[in-house]
């Protein structure tokens, strides 16, 4: 919809640019495929020798046989004819043998491509699941490329062979037949050509409406309780009529083209035998004979004409629809022109290797090497949001473990250390107009620290928990995990320096023993157990049957599926967990157990508090509001944090208030 | 419901019949007709053209007969081409119809289904269904029309070879039933080998969306080759059932590919000897060939008959959807001066065999907020989904201000009761249409005062195109979300809202916040909160508190309180205000306000 239309309206009415784009894929494709190519092309040699055998030995049979009343003779040649049609079948078998060869491989390479394609999409989008496209790709497209590649293949060769046959056997009866034959041939094909480009702009449009219409039911069902439930079921229903419709108008005149196509085809085809007819008085005149005639008749209606008729049934739509559909699978790799895409802000992109993009550039401020311990800090006062951004806060002003005082937990803060995280006047907006999210933080984590993050949701705490993952990259300033900046490096080695456990926890089917040592291969089956019983997942696993049965997402409570991603980063390797409200969907108990079990792990822990009871367990705690942020113990934030005082205010309101 | 389901069941059956949502037979009769015409051309032409070309052999086509045998084969040559042409047009308008008519069945079905019963099917699978085999469904018709067609040819070519030579027609007879074994056996394995890789397929693009959900997770742990791996694993098996098709087809292709130049050499050799006796003529020879070629010819029929079983396969799959239990309305509204009092009689709700939710007359006084209550699993999402008839009772009625929930037109149902979930879906349209998306019309400022009453004005207006963002391109957290999905229902607020768990992603202070405003701002009317948290039990007015699926007792929140097992709820299962004041005391928030000990005492008591 949105996202192909664009696209269409661009090149409608053009395929020279899909062939272009395609020509070296298929060139490759075909290169590799060499040895399947030959061995098809002998096969297909085999098919046309066996049809030739046959044909000459009916042909002999009724011209030295049965004509001559020589009926011994006849039937002897049909002998030889009968040999040759039992030496058919494996002939047969072997070309299709060999198709699979070709479209299989086709096939799964389009699937990778298409997957590869749909997940790199959902990385760059960040929120995911939202390109259910996707779906149609790797079904619906593939199938129709799979299907539309073997026929054309099956056709075009049988064409080929079939059609040089007949004019070569046209051509060895007597020179004038061809004639009288190749100007209607000749005029088919031509007119079967000039609707090819047409036909493949109608099938972009066919497939695009499909394509939007399967979107639209995907994210019906998705959507399907709260339809119901917000009485939109009826709108969705009449958009979901209109893309019918759509897709219905497009097939329509589709079927159009396809028409014009099967005509064009019966030119080729019929016109031929009509002019062999009418010439027969002038024929007879240069020469031909009645035999020759008859053989003439023959090679038109009983090789040329079915040759004809399968190019037209397979090649009816399979050509242009086999270019579009790979031209929509493999040839338009655009990473611009995806509308809504444009406009939205760019530091939702990765920071991959790379590309690591600073898109709303702040003004650096001048690089605070000293930066305290501790010290989360915005400007103070700083209501008027980057207005200050040079005036931090000393570590004076801050009471926190490198300012001088212990901290009450006996952590002393290890200047000498690298810091588990480290955030240098970090700032990011999602748009150049948009206030920012983070305006100029500092922050300092110590190795083996417990960090919760508080503050009302939107403030950008899950946005922090990303910049420090490294999978968005701030506008301005530097973030660095165990010393090293994160921001444009690699997968592989971020994934070695943390673990983030979003929200959304992710559960794959597979057996639950895959989904948890999703981070660590190399898990030991006790270390794995012991993770099941510190997080409380022993009643899940004897539920489901064991670590090792299989497992859906859609078996798995949502608290399930999250107790499943703590679990898995509680066994990985990593130095530095980040929970983005990874437990919200977990009792409080529950709750307190895993995060228990998760501090107790070795390593740095930063939870972003889903309740103030993890904040409570934490080593310190930074609250994040709209103009200020507070970083501290417990106890100190609840003496310098208005925020904090008033949600552990609201908090400790809780139980009974009527009592 | 199970009745409209078995009459969509019927309706797939005869298909084309009286259900107002086919097509009728036009399409298909279309098509019939100008592939059978076709069928009658391509029987007569090897007689005719034979005949001519007799003609034009014996005396060069200089009389009058020969010329009328020209003109006749002429109309036949071009009759066959325009029939031809028509038969591409009608199928492919018929496939265009009867697809989109499937599809629109299909769709139907899903949106008025029942949405817990829709659970099997995931949304990349419906996808599939509706594109991908709702085409080869919507195939069907025409290929059925075809296949009726394509027996024409052969049955007439028969006919025809009879009139012309009997011995050959005998001939040609007698080898035609190990073609139709042939037949047969490409059917039965086509239909089985064609489900198991569709079956594949789904799964792959299942895998796809798993992962495509999990990409934040993906994405942090640059495992991205590792799921693109799991994804495709199937891909092999899909790769092995493909080559085990081509087979198969090859297989019945190399049958029918043999018998048919068999039945040829058979029909030729008799042909022969009846023309060495002089009872055939050279034309006629070449007619009898030809129809003999034709008659054998049944076997094209296997690439139809492919398509027909395809289709076949394809329509059971495309209205599994149609026949999802349907949420059925009736046609009452409710008395206008009500103020949403709720009442459920003789509610028994079973799933999968098992009671999941019992409640006898548990009375909602109008205007009243009443709090669900219970551990996780006893029944009170099953109670949320309920009362807002987003799921009808095996058992009983839910009535609301004394009318029958089912008896009431969706309308009426849906603009006066209202719901907000933990998880709202996501929508394509921008913000403030998925805010303003609802049974009535909603203006701008309506949506900005339901987005300031949920606290989603200010995180909104920080977007890049603040309430017009897309919705798909803005980064939202999960209490962003939720947030969204409460705006919606307040701007649509009516006498009954329900909010199921759609408090959980917020912070204390933003749901206090929310509540407040729900108090004020938004539409007074009667509230069902499906709690976690004692704090929420302890505002409501009333307790509706479950227990392993059962009502256990109504009460308010302090009165329950008094009882033990009632406490023990929040103990075991949302003992979250105790668990924080129990730590609170550890760390000493001393400067607490003094009357958080005499609250804090109660669940001290309950503690082990």
């Amino acid at each position: 919809m949105t996202r192909t239309t664009p696209a269409d309206a661009r090149e409608t009415g053009d395929g020279s640019g899909a062939v272009r784009r395609l020509a070296p894929h298929a060139r490759r494709f075909l290169a590799r495929r060499t040895g399947i190519l030959v061995r098809l092309s002998l096969w297909s040699l085999a098919e046309t020798g066996q049809a030739f055998l046959v044909g000459y030995g009916v042909a002999r049979a009724v011209d030295q046989g049965f004509l001559a009343g020589d009926t011994r003779r006849g039937l002897l040649w049909l002998t030889v004819a009968l040999v040759a049609v039992l030496l058919g079948a494996p002939v047969i078998r072997g070309v299709f043998a060999q198709l699979a060869g070709l479209t299989e491989p086709l096939r799964d390479g389009l699937v990778r491509h298409a997957v590869d394609r749909s997940l790199a999409h959902a990385a760059a989008d960040g929120s995911g699941g939202t390109d259910r496209a996707a779906v149609s790709r790797i079904t619906n497209q593939v199938e129709i490329a799979r299907d539309s590649f073997a026929g054309l293949v099956l056709t075009l060769r049988s064409f080929v062979f079939t059609a040089a046959g007949a004019l070569l056997g046209l051509l060895s009866l007597h020179p004038s037949l061809l004639v009288v034959v190749l100007p209607p041939l000749s005029a088919g094909l031509v007119l079967f050509l000039v609707t090819l480009r047409p036909m493949a702009a109608a099938q972009r449009r066919a497939l695009a409406a499909d394509e939007a219409l399967g979107d639209h039911a995907a994210r019906s069902r998705t959507a399907l309780r709260d339809l119901t439930a917000g009485g939109t079921g009826p709108a969705a229903a009449r958009r979901g009529a209109e893309l019918i419709e759509d897709a219905a108008v497009a097939a329509r005149a589709l079927a159009g083209w396809a028409a014009l196509r099967t005509a064009a085809l019966g030119v080729a085809g019929h016109l031929p035998v009509l002019a062999l007819l009418l010439a027969v008085p002038w024929l007879r005149g240069r020469g031909v004979t009645a035999g020759a005639l008859l053989g003439a008749f023959t090679y038109l209606v009983q090789s040329l004409l079915p040759a004809l008729h399968t190019l037209m049934t397979a090649l009816g739509a399979a050509g242009s629809r086999l270019l579009v559909v790979l031209d929509r699978i493999v040839g338009q790799d655009r990473p611009e022109a995806e509308p809504g895409r444009s406009r939205r802000a760019e530091p939702i992109r990765p920071a991959g290797p790379g590309s690591a993009p600073t898109p709303v550039p702040a003004p650096r401020p001048p690089d605070r090497s000293e930066t305290a311990y501790a010290a989360a800090h915005r400007p103070a006062g700083g209501t008027g949001g980057g207005a200050a951004v040079a005036t931090p806060r000393g570590p004076a002003g801050l009471p926190g473990p490198g300012g001088g005082t212990p901290d009450p937990r006996g952590r002393p803060a290890d200047r000498g250390r690298t810091a588990a995280v480290e955030l240098r006047s970090v700032t990011l907006s999602y748009g150049v107009r948009a206030e920012p999210v983070l305006d100029s933080l500092d922050l300092c984590v110590a190795p083996g620290e417990h960090l919760a993050v508080v503050g009302p949701s939107g403030i950008g705490k899950s946005t922090l928990t990303r910049l420090v993952a490294g999978t968005l990259a701030p506008s301005g300033g530097e973030v660095r995990v165990a010393g090293r900046e994160v921001t444009g490096r690699p997968p592989a080695e971020l994934a070695a320096l943390r673990v983030l456990v979003p929200q959304e926890a992710y559960v794959f089917s597979g057996t639950l023993r895959d989904n948890l040592t999703y981070l660590a291969p190399d898990v030991s089956s006790a270390d794995l157990d012991a993770a099941v019983d510190a997080l409380g997942l022993r009643s899940l696993v004897e539920r489901l049957g064991g670590l090792d049965a299989p497992a859906g997402p859609a078996e798995l409570s949502h608290g399930e599926r999250q107790l499943v991603a703590l679990a898995r980063s509680y066994v990985s390797p990593a130095p530095l967990l980040l929970l983005d409200e990874a437990t919200c969907h977990l009792d409080p108990a529950a709750e307190a157990r895993a995060e228990e079990a998760l501090a107790r792990r070795p390593g740095t822990l930063l939870v972003v508090a889903h309740r103030l009871s993890s904040a409570v367990r934490a080593d310190r705690v930074l609250v994040l509001d709209g103009t200020d942020a507070v970083c501290g113990t417990h106890d100190e934030v609840l003496e310098r944090s208005p925020l904090y005082r008033d949600l552990t205010g609201h908090w400790n309101s809780g139980p009974a208030r009527r009592r | 419901m199970p009745t409209s389901g078995s009459r969509t069941r019927r309706a797939g059956r005869t298909h084309g019949g009286a259900d107002t949502a086919t097509p009728g037979r036009t399409p298909q009769a279309l098509v019939l007709l100008c592939s059978v015409g076709s069928a009658a051309v391509t029987v007569a032409q090897p007689y005719v053209l034979g005949r001519t070309l007799d003609l034009l052999l014996r005396d060069g086509g200089a009389d009058g007969a020969a010329g009328r045998w020209l003109l006749l084969s002429a109309a036949l040559l071009v009759g066959e081409l325009l029939l031809d042409t028509l038969t591409s047009l009608f199928t492919g308008r018929c496939n265009a119809t009867w697809t989109a008519s499937l599809r629109s069945r299909a769709l139907d079905g899903l949106l008025r289904a029942v949405p817990d019963r829709a659970r099997p099917f995931a949304p990349g699978d419906v996808g599939t269904r509706l594109t991908l085999n709702a085409a080869d469904a919507g195939g069907a018709p025409a290929a059925r029309a075809a296949l009726a067609a394509s027996l024409v040819t052969p049955v007439g070519a028969l006919a025809a070879l009879a009139v012309v030579d009997l011995w050959v027609a005998a001939c040609v007879l007698a080898g035609l039933p190990a073609l139709a074994l042939v037949l047969r056996a490409f059917a039965r394995d086509t239909g089985a080998s064609v489900a198991d890789y569709q079956k594949t397929q789904s799964e792959i693009a299942s895998r796809l969306l798993e992962a495509m959900e999990g990409t934040a997770t993906i994405t942090a742990a640059g495992t991205g080759a590792r799921e693109r791996a799991r994804v495709l694993a199937p891909l092999d098996r899909l790769a092995a059932q493909g080559r085990h098709m081509w087979v198969l087809h090859g297989r019945a292709l190399a049958r029918s590919g043999v018998l048919v130049p068999l039945l040829t050499l058979a029909a030729t050799a008799v042909g022969g000897l009846r023309l060495a006796s002089g009872a055939l003529s050279v034309g006629e020879l070449l007619a009898v060939i030809r129809y003999a070629q034709l008659t054998a010819g049944i076997g094209g029929a296997a690439s139809l008959l492919g398509a027909v079983v395809r289709g076949r396969e394809a329509r059971n799959r495309v209205l599994a959807l149609a026949r999802v239990p349907a949420l059925a309305h009736g046609t009452r509204r409710l008395p206008p001066a009500g103020r949403g009092a709720l009442e459920l009689r003789g509610v028994r709700v079973v799933r999968d065999g098992r009671q999941v939710l019992r409640a006898d007359g548990v009375r909602v006084p109008g205007g009243a907020t009443v709090a669900v209550v219970g551990r996780s699993g006893s029944g009170k999402s099953v109670l949320a989904a309920v009362a807002g008839r987003l799921l009808d009772p095996d058992e009983g009625q839910v009535l609301l201000d004394g009318v029958r929930l089912d008896r009431l037109s969706r309308e009426a149902l849906r603009a006066e009761v209202g719901y907000a979930f933990e998880r709202p879906a996501p929508v394509t349209g921008t913000i403030a249409e998925m805010v303003a998306g609802g049974p009535r019309r909603v203006s701008p400022e309506e949506v900005r005062e339901a987005c300031r009453a949920a606290g989603a004005d200010g995180f909104v207006r920080r977007l890049p195109d603040g309430y017009d963002t897309p919705f798909p391109a803005a980064p939202l957290s999960g209490g962003e979300r939720q947030r969204l999905g409460l705006a919606r229902a307040f701007a649509h607020a009516g006498r009954l809202l329900i909010l199921d768990d759609a408090t959980s992603g917020l912070d204390t202070a933003t749901e206090h916040e929310v509540d407040r405003a729900l108090r004020r701002s938004v539409r007074p009317g009667t509230r069902l909160v499906v709690a976690h948290r004692p704090s929420v039990a302890a505002r409501a007015d009333l307790v509706i508190w479950l227990a392993e699926g059962e009502v256990r007792a109504v009460a308010p929140h302090h009165e329950l309180w008094e009882r033990a097992a009632y406490r023990a709820v929040f103990a075991a299962d949302a003992s979250e205000d105790e668990a924080e004041a129990g730590t609170g005391v550890e760390a000493g928030t001393g400067e607490a306000p003094d009357r958080s000990a005499t609250r804090r005492s109660a669940p001290e008591g309950v503690r082990p």
